[in-house]
């Protein structure tokens, strides 16, 4: 039945974005555009938040299968955070690369203050193993996060995005739809910018330097 | 209870300010290939009036992958309807269509258009081929053979090459 709604969505999805675009622009101007005294916003690429994101005091399992307090671990860290899932075949593979490789370019004073956070939103695919096994093709300092279904739920709802839904394709796999952009926690444990699909490297090689070293100061 | 609403409709905020950037993005990607700096794309395979440009497969580290080409036409609009691999049995053409705070890929059934004396192209964050049970893995180097089906322009196979991510040749990164 799902799926044949989602079937008809994308038109008026189309409807809904091109809202969100116009509502956006003007947001946007306010936000980056908005005269010099902004505390140094404009100098960021990433989407600036509205309003600050909290980060979420969970205790998930990394993938070495022990516990993991994330607001312990990322103290004095800059944190970027992504929901995603291991069987992503575009999304999350191309944030993780992105960051991976950006990573490998910047300045160790700058790379050894970030940590990569990536929260499975299909645990049942998701063990501590497969997180392993995943992320170390990327970088094998990236942390994985997965739990029962209902601490990576709660996770989510906690972190203040829409919990994951799955979209089934036939032959047994299945889509999980989930945030797209990679959340970036300053070591004040709050986001004030966040890096959709689209951003990449350059937003990266720009923004790191500035969380580790500036942090982000509302206006 | 309260905290959570509020920052949802930070988040919410925050995507329509992402929606907007996301249009900036497009509109930078998309403009007169003259444009372009880097590299022009060597075109692998022609069939009719439509040349394919730059493919390639994402490494795997599992059995699921996603393959990217440029489809470039020079007479009237054709569409992509389907896409096979040696690799898999299963290739399906998806969109990534993002709804509030949230992206879903969605399968277009009807096929990928192809504009008229234009281009569309698959690449990460957008429209992609899904590969699901990859059957052995994608290392760096390798390469893939795709068998691409339009409406009008027929059959159309070529090899893609696999890669870790989206080559940066084609940006300029400035700084």
């Amino acid at each position: 039945m799902k799926f044949t709604v989602r079937g008809a969505v994308p038109i008026a999805l189309l409807g809904l974005v091109a809202v969100a675009v116009v509502a956006g622009a003007i947001a946007l101007g306010m936000a980056v555009f908005g005269g010099s005294d902004d505390g140094g916003k404009a100098e960021y690429m990433g989407a600036v938040t509205s309003r600050p994101v909290e980060m979420p005091d969970a205790t998930l399992t990394d993938q070495d299968g022990k516990p993991f307090n994330l607001k312990q671990e990322s103290e004095g860290y800059v944190t970027l955070l992504y929901v995603g899932y291991t069987h992503c075949p575009d999304i999350c593979p191309t944030h993780l690369y992105n960051i991976s490789e950006s990573l490998k370019k910047l300045p160790k004073d700058v790379s050894s203050k970030v940590k990569v956070v990536f929260v499975t939103a299909d645990p049942e695919r998701d063990t501590p193993e497969v997180l392993k096994d995943y992320l170390k093709t990327f970088d094998p300092n990236f942390i994985g996060l997965t739990g029962t279904r209902e601490q990576t739920d709660t996770f989510q709802e906690d972190l203040g995005v829409s919990v994951a839904t799955r979209t089934d394709l036939g032959g047994g796999n299945y889509a999980v739809n989930h945030a797209a952009y990679v959340i970036a926690f300053t070591k004040d444990e709050v986001a004030y910018t966040v890096y959709p699909a689209g951003m990449g490297i350059p937003e990266w090689l720009n923004d790191l330097p500035l969380l580790v070293k500036k942090g982000f100061k509302p206006a | 209870m309260n905290a959570r609403f509020l920052r949802r409709g930070a988040l919410f905020g925050a995507l329509a300010l992402v929606a907007f950037g996301l249009a900036i993005v497009a509109a930078a990607c998309n403009g007169d290939d003259d444009d372009d700096t880097g590299t022009t794309p060597i075109p692998v395979a022609t069939v009719g009036k439509l040349t394919i440009l730059d493919p390639w497969v994402r490494t795997t580290t599992n059995d699921v992958t996603a393959a990217y080409f440029t489809v470039k036409n020079s007479g009237p609009a054709d569409t992509l309807v389907s896409v096979k691999t040696s690799i898999s049995p299963m290739a399906q053409i998806h969109e990534m269509v993002t709804s509030g705070a949230t992206s879903s890929m969605q399968e277009m059934p009807n096929g990928l258009d192809v504009p008229a004396n234009g281009e569309v192209t698959l690449k990460p964050g957008g429209y992609h081929v899904m590969v699901m049970n990859v059957k052995s893995a994608l290392k760096e180097g390798d390469s893939v053979d795709l068998e691409l089906t339009f409406k009008n322009a027929g059959t159309v196979k070529l090899t893609a090459h696999v890669q870790k991510g989206e080559a940066m040749s084609g940006m300029d990164m400035g700084k």
